[in-house]
């Protein structure tokens, strides 16, 4: 008897003829990397959790419109991208300009959880832009034509973003990091 | 190649095919400086890395409901081997019933309804039972907050009871020592009645 993984495409597939078990299966999949990638862009666990569940059920929703199944990581996180920015316009008055994120200087010798601090103030301290193209490509690993899709920009802004990115974060962490945590 | 022809950040993100990758590699085992560079950027992205991914705090599931599973014909209409034989099964009966059947008089099919209006009965079906699903469970939720409230309320009720029966039994118990100690004093020849 030959044994074949269930791919994500045959649970597309199932899904898109109204398996909503074949559904829920491919959820279980990738409801942990959407859900961390909208904590890091939102903040705030209960609105990351919610704005999940609006993705997923609004994939559901128009799952007949996703050409080729191949392309559903980056379709996913297209929706998951607006749904969030719809969430930051709405919770951000007109004209406010962004929250100046908390301070946590890096020293030379640190704790993983103190690591830890130091990656969450140093990629709250990048622009809503640049921590997103950080998310997608070293979180996510997307390549630069998916992340330009998700994003709907040319892949030389994505570069741009996820350069400056790295600059940024380079300058706080690489330090740490040759400090030696143990 | 000289160190501004060549695209660090990209060769370190795995963008960069096999033949560009080549020539980075020569270009950074010559340059030291693009070397450290390279360590740098490694050593931020194991930072980054060091950060845990959470797991969700609830899972996301959905439930199946009637209303919106396939109908049988439905099943078969986007199963392509089932439509495959099924058309092959009529296209070989319509065969076999030209070749014996004699041509006969023409008729005009009987007007059927239109899909429109099928659509719209659908439509009114679905929305009727989407609407009777909400209320029910909103009726479900409210019923249960009643519980709720009125066991929360029976508790506190028979908390504040026996709170109230404690503090009474208190004083009495206090009330019947000073009883004992007032005999006892008077026992012992003692008068309450004030001086002349």
């Amino acid at each position: 008897m030959i044994f074949r993984e269930v791919e994500d495409r045959d649970l597309i597939a199932k899904a898109r003829r109204g398996h909503v078990d074949a559904y829920n299966v491919l959820v279980s999949r990738w409801e942990k990397r959407v859900f961390n990638y909208l904590l890091r862009l939102v903040s705030n666990r209960e609105d990351a959790l919610d704005v999940s569940q609006d993705v997923f059920l609004k994939a559901y929703q128009n799952l007949k419109k996703l050409d080729d199944p191949v392309r559903f990581p980056a379709w996913l996180f297209r929706i998951a991208h607006n749904e969030a920015y719809s969430l930051l316009r709405k919770n951000r008055p007109e004209g406010e300009l962004l929250v100046e994120p908390r301070t946590a200087e890096a020293s030379a010798r640190m704790y993983p959880m103190e690591l830890s601090l130091a990656v969450s103030s140093a990629l709250s301290r990048l622009s809503e832009d640049q921590r997103e193209a950080v998310l997608l490509k070293v979180y996510q690993g997307f390549k630069f034509e998916e992340m330009a899709e998700i994003l709907s920009c040319p892949v030389s802004t994505v570069k741009s973003r996820l350069y400056t990115a790295l600059d940024l974060l380079k300058q706080t962490l690489a330090p740490v990091n040759m400090g030696g945590v143990q | 190649m000289s160190c501004s022809g060549v695209d660090l950040k990209a060769y370190f993100l795995g963008e960069l095919a096999a033949a560009e990758r080549t020539p980075v590699e020569t270009h950074v085992r010559a340059c030291q400086s693009c070397r450290e560079e390279l360590e740098r950027l490694n050593l931020t992205r194991t930072a980054l890395l060091s950060l845990e991914q959470e797991e969700a705090p609830q899972r996301i599931a959905f439930v199946s409901d009637k209303v919106f599973e396939p109908r049988w014909w439905q099943t078969i209409w986007h199963s392509g081997p089932v439509m495959g034989f099924a058309s092959a099964g009529v296209l070989s009966a319509a065969i076999l019933v030209h070749a014996f059947a004699a041509p006969g008089e023409v008729r005009v099919p009987a007007a059927t309804p239109g899909t429109a209006k099928i659509e719209q009965r659908i439509d009114r079906e679905v929305s009727a039972r989407v609407e009777a699903a909400v209320a029910k469970a909103i009726a479900e939720t409210e019923a249960r907050q009643d519980q709720k409230i009125a066991r929360v309320l029976d508790t506190a009720e028979k908390r504040y009871e026996s709170q109230r029966l404690a503090d009474l039994a208190a004083a009495q118990q206090t009330i019947a020592y000073y009883e004992k100690k007032m005999n006892r004093w008077l026992v012992a020849g003692n008068d309450i009645r004030p001086a002349q």
